[in-house]
Order: C-alpha cells, then sequence, then structure tokens
C-alpha cells in the first residue's frame, strides 16, 4: 500500500508541475497551451540525449533539457500565441497550439524514434530500493523546488509582481508602461524551463517516450481544472489528487478504470465546483 | 447476290479493318502493360511502427525483385504505400483513396488489427482482395469478408502455444494473466483466461494494467500473493514488458514469464535495468526464425536473407519475421495473378481458394473456400527471448 501512495505522489507531482506550467502561461496570455504537455515530453527526450548518448556530464544535460523546455515555449508563444492574439479575440489559439503539439509528436518519432528509450540513472541507486529509488522522489523534489521557486519569484522579484499585473488587467499595465508582449515572452520561457526540468526529473519514471506529451496535456489540464485555474497551489493539490486517485482506482478496480476515475473526477469538479478547488470565480464588473 | 465491291469501297473497308485491329490491339497491348497495383497500408509512423518499418523492407524488396524480373504476367507491379500512422481512421482514408481513386489491383494490411478492424469491410464491398495481417481472429470471415486472406498466425495461436508451453512445457499451474488497457490487451487477455479454462486452469488472478503505468511494484505484489508460478502477458507494448521484467527483477522473483512476441523485441533490451532480467522469458515466434538445436536456420530463411541483407547495410538488428511476411505477401499476389491470368478479382478468389501449401519464406501457405487463415500450428514456436541474433531467436526447451 505504501507503494501504491509513493507511486501516486510521484505521478500527480509530473501531474502537478504539467499544472504549474499551465497557470504560468495562462497568468499572462489568458491562453491553454495544447503543447503545455510536451515541454516535459522533450525534457525528458533531451534529458536521455544529452546524458546517455552524448555522455554529457549530469548538470550540462540538466541545464540543456530546461534550455530545450524554455527555447520550444518561446517558439510557441511567437509562433502559435503572439500571432494569433493579435489579430482574433477567438479561441484560435486551441487550433494553432493543438498544430504545434502535433508538429512536435510527428518530429520528435521522427528523428528519437516510436520506442520509448531508458533516461539514465542521475545518482548512483541500486534497482532494488523499493519506494526509495530515485525514480519516485526526482518528480516530486523538481515540482516542490518548482512551486516554491513560483511563489518566490511571484512575491520577491520585479519581474514578478510584473506578471502578476498583467495577469490582473492587461490593459490597465500597459496603460502603466509595462511591455506585456514582453512579459508574456517571458512567462512562456519561464513555464518551458519549469516544464523541461520535470520531464527531466521524472525520465526514469516515465522513459523518454515520444507518446508522452498529449497525456501530459490531458492530466495536467485535469489537475488544473480540478485545482482552480490560476492558483499554483490548486495546480499541486490538483496535480497531487489525481496522481494519488489514479494510483488508488488501479490498485482497488484495475488498469482500466485508471481513466475513467481521471475524467470522472474533472466532471464532478466542473458540476460541484466549476471554478475549481482553489480558484476564484470570475465576476465580470458592470 | 453478292454487292459489286469497287476499288474505292474496297481501300475504304480495308482501312476500317486496318483500324479496327490497330485500335484493338493498341487497347490490348496497354492492357498488358498497365501495371498491377498494390496497395499498401502501412504505420510506417506512430507508436506501432517498429513492425511496420521492418515488413516495408521486405515488401519493397519483393516488389523490386519482381519488376527487375520483368514483372508478373508481364505487367510491373506498381507499390502505392500509404503511412497510416497506427491510426484507424487514417488507415480508412487512405483504404478509401487507394480503392477508389488509385484503383488498386490488391491491398496489404494495414499492420495493427485495431487498424484492420477498421478497414476490412470497406475493403471487402469494393470487392478488391486483401490481405490480412492483423491477428485478431475476427478479421477474416468467408462469408462477411470473401476476398481477405491472412497469411499471418492468429491471436489465438499465440495464446496456444504460450499455454501449451507454460503448462506442458514448464508444468506451471498457477498462472497470472497481463492485459493492458488497449482493446487488443483486454481482448487478449480474456481469450487467454478462456483458453486456458478450456484446459482446466483457472487463471489465479487477472489484471488489466496502462500501458504508460511506470511503476508495477503493486501488480506483482498482487500476483505474487495470488500464487502465481507464471506470468502471461498479453500486450505488444515493449515498455509495459520491459517495466514487467524490471519488477521482476527488483523484486528478485524468479518467476518465469511466457506470452506475447513483443517480449522478445529488441526495443525492449535498452530499457532493462539489468541485461540478466531478460532472463526465463519466453515469447511466442515462429519455426522460419528459430535457429535449431544447431543453431541452423531453415534454408527458406537462409536463402531470404543473403538476397536482402545487401540491402540492408549486411545486417539484420529488427526481427527478421516481418521481413519475411511482407516478402511473401507480395509473392502470394504474384502466385495469385500467375494462377488468375489476370487481376480480376473473382479470377484472384478462385486462385486464392485453390492455393495449396505455397512455400513461402515465412510459412507454408494454404487457403480454401471456408479457410482464410493460412498459418499451420506447427510452424508456432516458442523462443528465448534475449537470444537475438540476425533478426532471429532460440528455441525455448523443449523439457
Amino acid at each position: 500500500m505504501l507503494n501504491v501512495i509513493v507511486y501516486g505522489l510521484a505521478i500527480g507531482a509530473v501531474y502537478a508541475a504539467t499544472a504549474l506550467v499551465y497557470n504560468v502561461m495562462y497568468s499572462t496570455s489568458k491562453v491553454l497551451s495544447v503543447s503545455t504537455g510536451h515541454i516535459s515530453m522533450l525534457g525528458g527526450i533531451f534529458g536521455a540525449y544529452f546524458l546517455a548518448q552524448l555522455k554529457l556530464p549530469l548538470i550540462i544535460g540538466l541545464l540543456g533539457a530546461i534550455a530545450v523546455g524554455a527555447a520550444f515555449n518561446y517558439l510557441t508563444e511567437l509562433i502559435a500565441v503572439r500571432r494569433v492574439l493579435a489579430r482574433s479575440d477567438e479561441h484560435l489559439w486551441l487550433l494553432s497550439t493543438l498544430a504545434v503539439a502535433t508538429m512536435i509528436s510527428q518530429i520528435m518519432a521522427l528523428w528519437w524514434g516510436t520506442e520509448p528509450k531508458p533516461f539514465p540513472r542521475l545518482f548512483p541507486q541500486g534497482f532494488s530500493q523499493g519506494i526509495a529509488d530515485q525514480k519516485y522522489w526526482l518528480p516530486i523534489g523538481a515540482t516542490i523546488i518548482g512551486a516554491v521557486g513560483l511563489e518566490i519569484f511571484y512575491r520577491r522579484t520585479m519581474y514578478g509582481k510584473l506578471f502578476i499585473a498583467t495577469s490582473e488587467d492587461a490593459f490597465a499595465a500597459r496603460a502603466r508602461g509595462i511591455n506585456t508582449d514582453r512579459i508574456r515572452a517571458l512567462s512562456y520561457v519561464l513555464s518551458g524551463a519549469l516544464g523541461g526540468l520535470a520531464g527531466f526529473a521524472a525520465g526514469q519514471l516515465t522513459f523518454a517516450y515520444f507518446a508522452l506529451g498529449f497525456a501530459l496535456t490531458l492530466n495536467g489540464f485535469i489537475a488544473i481544472a480540478v485545482g482552480g485555474l490560476g492558483s499554483n497551489l490548486g495546480a499541486v493539490i490538483g496535480g497531487i489528487a489525481l496522481g494519488m486517485m489514479s494510483s488508488f482506482a488501479t490498485y482497488f478496480f484495475g488498469g482500466e478504470y485508471q481513466q475513467t476515475v481521471a475524467i470522472g473526477v474533472l466532471i464532478l469538479v466542473l458540476i460541484v465546483k466549476p471554478e475549481g478547488l482553489f480558484g476564484s470565480k470570475q465576476v465580470r464588473p458592470v | 447476290m453478292f454487292a459489286r465491291v469497287t476499288p474505292a469501297r474496297g481501300l475504304t473497308v480495308l482501312s476500317a479493318l486496318l483500324l479496327a485491329f490497330v485500335s484493338t490491339a493498341g487497347v490490348a497491348y496497354a492492357q498488358a502493360k498497365e501495371p498491377i497495383r498494390i496497395g499498401w497500408l502501412s504505420s510506417l509512423t506512430g507508436p506501432l511502427s517498429s513492425a511496420a518499418i521492418a515488413e516495408n523492407k521486405g515488401v519493397q524488396f519483393a516488389v523490386d525483385e519482381i519488376n527487375k524480373n520483368g514483372g508478373i504476367i508481364g505487367r510491373p507491379v506498381e507499390l502505392l504505400t500509404r503511412d497510416t500512422a497506427g491510426e484507424p481512421t487514417k488507415a480508412v482514408n487512405f483504404a478509401n483513396q487507394l480503392l477508389h481513386s488509385d484503383k488498386v489491383h490488391f491491398i496489404i494490411g494495414p499492420v495493427n488489427s485495431g487498424e484492420t478492424l477498421a478497414t476490412v469491410g470497406v475493403v471487402a464491398k469494393a470487392g478488391i482482395p486483401n490481405l490480412i495481417i492483423g491477428a485478431l481472429e475476427s478479421l477474416t470471415n468467408p462469408k462477411k469478408y470473401p476476398r481477405a486472406y491472412r497469411p499471418i498466425i492468429t491471436n489465438g495461436q499465440w495464446i496456444r502455444a504460450a499455454n501449451n508451453y507454460a503448462i506442458d512445457t514448464l508444468k506451471k499451474k498457477k498462472v497470472a494473466i497481463v492485459g493492458d488497457t488497449s482493446g487488443y490487451g483486454t481482448a487478449s487477455a480474456k481469450q487467454a483466461a478462456e483458453m486456458l479454462e478450456k484446459r482446466g486452469i483457472k487463471p489465479v488472478i487477472s489484471l488489466i494494467i496502462d500501458a504508460n503505468k511506470a511503476d508495477l511494484t503493486d501488480e506483482f505484489s498482487k500476483m505474487k500473493a495470488a500464487g502465481a508460478d507464471v506470468i502471461m502477458p498479453w500486450t505488444a507494448a515493449t515498455s509495459l514488458l520491459a517495466r514487467m521484467l524490471n519488477t521482476r527483477g527488483d523484486m528478485q522473483w524468479d518467476v518465469p514469464i511466457v506470452g506475447h512476441p513483443a517480449l522478445m523485441a529488441l526495443p525492449v533490451k535498452p530499457l532493462l535495468n539489468k541485461p540478466e532480467y531478460w532472463n526465463n522469458a519466453f515469447a511466442a515466434g515462429y519455426r522460419t526464425s528459430t535457429y535449431d538445436e544447431n543453431g541452423k536456420l531453415p534454408p527458406r530463411t537462409v536463402e531470404l536473407m543473403e538476397k536482402i541483407k545487401p540491402s540492408l547495410g549486411g545486417k539484420i538488428d529488427f526481427t527478421f519475421w516481418w521481413v519475411q511476411l511482407g516478402y511473401d505477401c507480395v509473392k502470394i499476389i504474384e502466385h495469385a495473378v500467375i494462377k488468375a491470368g489476370s487481376t480480376d478479382p473473382a479470377a484472384i478468389e478462385k486462385a486464392m481458394n485453390e492455393t495449396k501449401n505455397l512455400e513461402g519464406s515465412f510459412t507454408t501457405y494454404s487457403w480454401s473456400a471456408t479457410e482464410r487463415d493460412a498459418f499451420p500450428d506447427a510452424d508456432a514456436v516458442m523462443n528465448i527471448a534475449g537470444t537475438f541474433k540476425d533478426g532471429s531467436f532460440q528455441l525455448a526447451p523443449t523439457k
């Protein structure tokens, strides 16, 4: 049973990190990018590529994976978000980010291959460690670092305050002289780095696999919907709750019910508390 | 009685006759040289591509070989390959394109059962002969799909071979069955349990696991607690199979794993925590890609291997039976066209129904008016996982 809990925490941490990535991007652009899960997929694949194939040192591999995540998300903002937001108020970003997600999946399938590949051990440790295995604790640690880091960034730094100002009222922020386009691009770089870190840390758990992107996009979205869009605490709690419920559902009812439980939770929360557990109700001033 | 033929009228009649002859000869010539178009629905990209990529090498090689030798009954072979990416909707769209726009004479594939379930009815409706290379039983039916012929083994034959090995050779009775959450995985796990029960063995536990589930410790703890003395996985997901082998190894539980051919697939190897975790694992395989007790492959396999090796850069780093099957699919079409004397679908159906003991590289094929599955039980064997060499495997111990 302890293993069910630890696995639920670990996979929940990956969902939580994806939910945090959603939040950072949403705060400045009001866009829920379909390519969010693909950032972590890239973190895992490039982490494995740098460490196992290019034999680079751990720190270089880690920084490389983070840089790839940041660069990919910056390109997403540039190609699929900026121009769409500039030309239309409709939710056309759904299509443009879906196109980016599909393209990056196909590119990775062609370059990396369609079979999962191993992610190397990051620290010397035997394989019969049970719940002490690093594959469980690395994603949990990365998500904690990401969540705490974001809180410090938002509360203690000038750029963090600019993010919050843009999030609360982009027009007012622009009137105050904030370059909101630049802030949005920065938020995509920051969230991309976080996604890359999460994918790198979870590599041993998920393997380096091109098809991981859409699964993480979906589960990260469920986590953010459950926790409440805009709330980082909600993202973490939503992700962990989803991971735990999936793990328990598999243990007690079998793997065939895992997705049913995840989608069931989403529907239930949307019915009972549409704004999520920690989300605030959208009030339109009149 | 007869009208008098003037020179002018004679010239006109002669010209008309000449024109008619030239036109007829032209049409006949054009027909004789019309390419035989083969539609090849192959998941060359996507999550199930490794088998299709290998099979494509065999298909392409056979087409090149036939064309180099002058084609089939004087007609060149034109291969129209469509990448379905493993998606049933794409497979159906491409099948329709091949049937109605490209007007193919034959369709090979798709490669996976899930895609074939979607296309087999579409191809049957168009009346075009279809070589089925999915393993699910329901994909062939002489009444519903009269021109669908299967050269590959069926899922039931795989399961039977593995069940027989676990029960009769390994003498195991407490079976744990594992399937994945895909349609294939759940259906196969159910079928495996039913076939075991027919042999008087009720599985001690049956588990369905998400193919992407990253940790299987609890599933293995459950199987151990249930008293399982053999684990039988029915999934084509190499990551799930590798995780099963890793979990067993990490738990230091030396229970045999016996099941799906993907258990010995090469992509499993790099995912293993330790190479020895592949020991004590056995997978359903084929006599023609199995080394005998003397370490020799059957002559028909060696013959194709030697022919195709140069085009593969001198080495075979994928499961060779897929290449054999791809090669045979085109050679089966060649056999049917020669026997029928044309590409007329009705004539091809008759020729296929009368095919007896056609020796291919992969197996020996026989079909009839009531039998659409050609693979003989005798050619299904068990292999030792982790013994990959030149795309083939060692025979599992028989005692």
